[in-house]
Order: C-alpha cells, then sequence, then structure tokens
C-alpha cells in the first residue's frame, strides 16, 4: 500500500492558439484525493512523469464543493466538475482535457462566456429596478418554489452544452441551462413579465428548436436540474405561442 | 478550427456563437420538419402499412385495395401534396439536421444517446430505402393506376429474390422505428408529454408501436412471399399508353 500512485495525463495548451499537449503524472496515492487535489500535487511540484520539469496546471476553481460551477471539464472523456470528481472512483491513468467545445485560454481554463451571453439573450432575471420602491411582490405558492428551487440551482458549468451534440459551431445551439433558466423566470410572478421576450428570443437561430432529445444533458447535469422536461416545458410555451402569434398578431 | 487558424494566429478561436435572439427562420422549419414526419408521412405510413396487411385477406382484396386507393379522386394532387412534398422536406432536412449533429454516442453511451444517433442513421436508411422503393414500385414497371390487378404480381416479382426480402425487412424495420420514436420526440418537443416519468413512458410507447408495425410489415411481406404466384397478364404489357402517364388523370383506371 505505501507505494500505491495515482496516475494522471493532462491535455494542456499554453495559450489560445498554440498547440494542444499532453503532460503525465504520477504521485503518491493518498485517501480521498479529488481531481483538483492532483492539480495542487502538480503545483506543489511540477514535475512530470518521466521527470522532466513543468509548470503547474491553469484551472478554473473556486468553492470546491460542487456549487459554483466553475471546474467543470473533461474527466475521462466526460464533462463533470473535477472537485466532485473523487480519484477513489476513476479509472486510471486519468484523463483530464479542458472541454473541448469552448475556447481554451490556457490548459484546463476555457471561455464559457457564451453562456453569459445567452443568458443575457433570454433576459435571465427578474426585472425589478425602477425609480421607486416596488414593494414586496407577489406570493410564489410552494408548489411552484419546489420546482423553482431545482432549476436556480443551475451553477453554470456548462456540462450540458459540452456533452449535447447539437451544441456546436453549426448549429449555434443555446444548450439545456440558458432554456431552463428561461422556464425557471417565466415561473416567476415578477419574472413572467418578460415570458413573451424570452420566448421570442428562444425561437431564433440556435433557439429551443435545435434539441434533438439526445438527453445527455440531464445525464451529465451535476446538479441533476430536470433539463429535458424543461425543455419539453419551454417546447410547450413557445408553440403555445407561435400559434397564437399566427392567428392573433 | 480553419477559418481561425488561417487568420495568421491572432484572432481567438470563437467557439460557439450565442444565440440569435428571436431572428432567423430555423424555428418554422425545425418544427415544420417534426409536423411533416406525423403528419402526413407519418399516417402515410400508417395507411400504407394496413392497405399492405389487405394481402392477409387474399389476392383479390389487396388488389381491391389499390384500386380503391388509385381510383381516389385527384389521386395526383393527394400523391403530390399528401405524400411526395412532404416526404421530400422531411428527408431533405433530416438530412441536413444529421449533416449539422456532432455525434458523440462514443464518449457518451447512453440510452437517449443511442435513440438520438438511431434516429438519425434510420432516417438516412429509410430515405435510401424510399427512394429505390418509389423507384421500382410507383414510376417504373406496370403501372397499378392503370392495371390495380397486377398489385400482387408486382409485389410478388419484387420480393422473388431472398436479397429484396432482406432490403424490404430492414427498410420496414427502419422506417417502423424513426416513426414510433418520432412519435416521442414529436410529443416531447410540442411539450405534450413534458414530465420524467411522463417522457420515459411515451419513449416506450413509441419504441413499443414501432416495433408492432415492424411485425405487421414483416408478417405482410411474409404472406406476399408465401402465397401461390400470380400469374403475368400480358395485358398489361400491353403499351397502351406508356409509361410518362403519371400526369394521367386516375379517370383512365377500369
Amino acid at each position: 500500500m505505501a507505494n500505491k500512485t495515482v496516475q494522471f495525463k493532462i491535455k494542456r495548451q499554453d495559450g489560445p492558439n498554440s498547440q494542444p499537449y499532453w503532460d503525465e503524472f504520477e504521485i503518491p496515492y493518498r485517501l480521498g484525493l479529488n481531481v483538483i487535489s492532483l492539480f495542487m500535487e502538480v503545483a506543489l511540484n511540477p514535475v512530470t512523469r518521466e521527470g522532466k520539469q513543468t509548470t503547474p496546471v491553469n484551472y478554473d476553481s473556486n468553492c470546491l464543493e460542487e456549487v459554483c460551477g466553475s471546474c467543470a471539464m473533461l474527466i475521462n472523456g466526460k464533462a463533470r466538475m473535477a472537485c466532485s470528481a473523487l480519484v477513489d472512483n476513476l479509472e486510471q491513468p486519468i484523463q483530464i482535457e479542458p472541454f473541448s467545445k469552448f475556447p481554451v485560454v490556457r490548459d484546463l481554463q476555457v471561455d464559457r462566456s457564451v453562456l453569459f451571453e445567452n443568458l443575457k439573450a433570454v433576459q435571465a432575471w427578474v426585472p425589478i429596478d425602477g425609480t421607486y420602491d416596488l414593494g414586496s411582490g407577489p406570493r410564489v405558492l410552494p408548489q411552484v418554489q419546489e420546482q423553482a428551487y431545482r432549476l436556480s440551482q443551475c451553477m453554470s458549468c456548462s456540462c450540458c452544452m459540452e456533452a449535447c451534440p447539437q451544441f456546436n459551431e453549426s448549429t449555434g445551439f443555446v444548450g439545456a441551462a440558458t432554456i431552463a433558466q428561461a422556464r425557471l423566470f417565466n415561473m416567476h410572478p415578477t419574472g413572467k413579465v418578460l415570458k413573451e421576450e424570452r420566448l421570442a428570443a428562444l425561437m431564433g437561430d440556435g433557439g429551443i428548436q435545435e434539441c434533438g432529445y439526445a438527453q445527455n444533458c440531464v445525464e451529465v447535469c451535476p446538479k441533476e436540474i430536470p433539463l429535458t422536461k424543461s425543455i419539453s416545458d419551454v417546447g410547450g410555451q413557445v408553440m403555445k405561442k407561435a400559434v397564437l402569434d399566427f392567428f392573433r398578431v | 478550427m480553419a477559418s481561425t487558424a488561417q487568420s495568421a494566429n491572432t484572432a481567438l478561436p470563437k467557439g460557439v456563437s450565442p444565440l440569435r435572439a428571436g431572428t432567423g427562420t430555423s424555428f418554422l422549419w425545425r418544427r415544420l420538419h417534426s409536423l411533416t414526419g406525423i403528419v402526413p408521412v407519418g399516417l402515410f405510413l400508417l395507411e400504407h402499412l394496413i392497405s399492405n396487411a389487405e394481402i392477409l385477406n387474399g389476392a383479390n382484396a389487396y388488389n381491391g385495395q389499390v384500386k380503391f386507393l388509385t381510383g381516389l379522386p385527384f389521386r395526383l394532387w393527394l400523391e403530390i401534396f399528401g405524400i411526395f412534398l412532404p416526404l421530400l422536406y422531411h428527408a431533405a432536412y433530416g438530412v441536413y439536421i444529421w449533416w449539422r449533429g456532432e455525434n458523440n454516442v462514443i464518449d457518451y453511451a447512453l440510452k437517449g444517446n443511442w435513440f438520438y444517433t438511431l434516429q438519425r442513421y434510420t432516417g438516412v436508411l429509410v430515405f435510401a430505402y424510399v427512394a429505390f422503393h418509389l423507384w421500382t414500385m410507383r414510376f417504373t414497371g406496370i403501372h397499378l393506376t392503370e392495371h390495380y390487378d397486377a398489385s400482387v404480381w408486382k409485389v410478388q416479382t419484387e420480393l422473388a429474390h431472398p436479397l429484396m426480402i432482406a432490403v424490404y425487412a430492414v427498410g420496414m424495420l427502419a422506417a417502423c422505428w424513426h416513426f414510433g420514436y418520432g412519435l416521442f420526440l414529436f410529443a416531447a418537443k410540442w411539450g405534450i408529454v413534458t414530465g420524467e416519468k411522463a417522457q420515459k413512458r411515451a419513449q416506450v410507447l413509441g419504441i413499443a408501436l414501432g416495433l408492432l408495425l415492424t411485425l405487421l410489415g414483416l408478417v405482410t411481406i411474409y404472406s406476399f412471399v408465401t402465397r401461390p404466384a400470380q400469374e403475368k397478364n400480358p395485358l398489361w404489357e400491353q403499351p397502351v399508353q406508356e409509361q410518362s402517364q403519371l400526369m394521367a388523370p386516375a379517370a383512365t383506371v377500369r
């Protein structure tokens, strides 16, 4: 047991336009290691398995308890959070790569601003800004709260988008997370005021229609958000809008 | 990637573009694709399979069904707007959808992802099969609008070779599967079935219907192949009017 080690390899890239390369590492095993702690070990002693000196690995992370959504990456080919990926549960050598559908900034750090742009495009917020106090908002029924709570757990990790076969450069699909957020704010009694605009946005190119129900999103979502249910629910909302628009606009 | 590489490594890779909120027409086209798959293409598939199964009631019943169908008023217009155009649109846009998807079933070997993949491959397969089937049974050979009584003979001649039976069996399975699963997809996309449990149920139901229709189709093929071969009537060959009769009104049928 004393000699037990952890083997892993990391796909690295020095800058947005440089060529990717692999670095292999081997560190002594400890109980309870997660993938982030592997990067910490590398930072302590940045030497590859072959003894070559290298640099600490660049990656996004923050909370280290699967609520912030920063440390999403491909671990053994699957989109997931590095903090909750426990070494004991992973096949070795652990293969760690940056997300494949987002521009690499450096090493495992990618630019996920497309999700932020998408959330802005559907106005994923409750509009309460104004010149005077609007008072307390309408009551939200507990049944609605329960549904909304699950959706509100989205941490913008983008795993659903990375795993989606329809999310790519030729479709420019908006992805499950944004659709689920549109649903969340459409069910809010005050957020509802923007419902029509959100639905109209989602009917644009790259909108909800691009979903092909491969259902990978709901399988990889670390927060177990009902993404396919949300897409179908909003799918019904846009159809209703499309039909009403056809007859009444 | 290629486009960014050629700009002398100065421009940063852009990645997937954000939602083009409220612009473009792809919503309409994609939903039309979804709709045409059910009505009229799916509906026609059902009609076709049930009509084919008339062979189980005997050769006369089958020929009679063909007489009824080819004798429908505005037959050609029904064919063009009820079958050919919607089918062509569904197929062409389907190929476009298939081409734009970035299949990842190897990395994510999950059930839904397999069905997603299968829907694309069965679609392309059915496209090829239907094109072949239309060519041999609708656009060449003895025309059934003129000789409905040649119907059983024509099908039996088509299925004379074991390889052909295999082609038809595979085409049957692919078409019925694509339709059955497509029903679930329609229900999910249009917000008819939204819940997690309900969608699982709809998925099972859709696949079950697809397999049931396949069974019906295979029984029909079996019935054609095993029943006594029909004699060819020399009258059918007589060039009363030539093949370019596609545009002839249905009234020319006796």
